[in-house]
């Protein structure tokens, strides 16, 4: 059972909530609005959008938290609500331009690996590198993109992933495959030495 | 056991499904042996590594004005 930070177990925290009492309402927001903001704007790759995810994911959930079973974690419903309102955001976009993963042949090249220029420690003080990962994730497929960011990102489980995005394990297995491979290329294409 | 021959497409293809997994079925010994002498595919296996490093500490912060913000549209704010 999960223990939040003033020793009410978050199982308890819901119940007040769902009895009324506000002040256990904000305690689950707070505990947990920097995963549902940094997910979201991990998604959305635009702190505006993520923002307005975030708060259309926290309406969501003090409309439905009667109807959590509690069968699933809280995180991994938040997750589900957050995943499904960035899809329907990418629909309305009709932004259709993202890479198509269906056949993986050629997406591994045994030839010519190279060392990076760059490592990840480098992140925080290179904004090219930024919108390098920015502009390599957005090419990704909505699905893709969930399974690599839910699975290697947030380091899910494969059962919880699939869980939340609703396909099969090897379906989960697949897409994570081909995301890992994809996205290794791209960075690829400019960090090699 | 019997050592069966990988390739480093087979060891590339591996690391892509496999990467944060339980490596120890005969294949992924093989997988593991090949991928210790083989200086292509370790610098492959290092650039899927990095990827997923590059994106893992990829943040943001939410400042204190989207907190209240949050808050607000919540109907939060006095809690």
């Amino acid at each position: 059972m999960i223990q939040t930070s003033n020793g009410i177990s978050e199982e308890q925290l819901i119940e007040n909530a769902i009895n009324g009492d506000r002040a256990s309402l904000a305690q689950l927001v707070k505990n947990y609005e920097q995963t549902v903001y940094n997910f979201s704007f991990k998604i959305c790759r635009n702190k505006e959008r993520a923002e307005h995810t975030m708060q259309e994911t926290f309406l969501s959930m003090v409309k439905s938290l009667k109807q959590f079973s509690g069968n699933s974690k809280l995180s991994t419903w938040l997750y589900t609500i957050v995943s499904n309102h960035c899809l329907m955001l990418a629909r309305s976009q009709k932004k259709y331009d993202y890479v198509n993963l269906e056949n993986d042949e050629g997406l591994i090249d045994d030839k010519n690996v190279v060392d990076w220029k760059y490592s990840p420690e480098k992140l925080a003080e290179n904004s090219e590198l930024k919108n390098l990962l920015d502009e390599a994730i957005e090419k990704l497929p909505h699905d893709y993109r969930v399974v690599f960011l839910l699975r290697d990102v947030e380091g899910l489980s494969t059962n919880e992933t699939a869980e939340i995005v609703n396909l099969s394990v090897p379906a989960i297995k697949s897409r994570l495959h081909r995301a890992r491979a994809f996205l290794r290329n791209e960075l690829d294409k400019k960090l090699h030495v | 056991m019997k050592k069966e021959n990988v390739s480093c497409k087979d060891v590339m293809s591996h690391i892509c499904d496999s990467l944060g997994e339980d490596l120890n079925s005969p294949k992924c010994i093989n997988i593991k042996d090949h991928l210790e002498n083989c200086p292509n595919c370790q610098k492959y296996f290092d650039s899927v590594d990095s990827t997923i490093k590059f994106y893992k500490k990829y943040n943001v912060e939410l400042d204190n004005d989207g907190h209240e913000r949050l808050l607000s549209v919540l109907g939060l704010k006095d809690e």
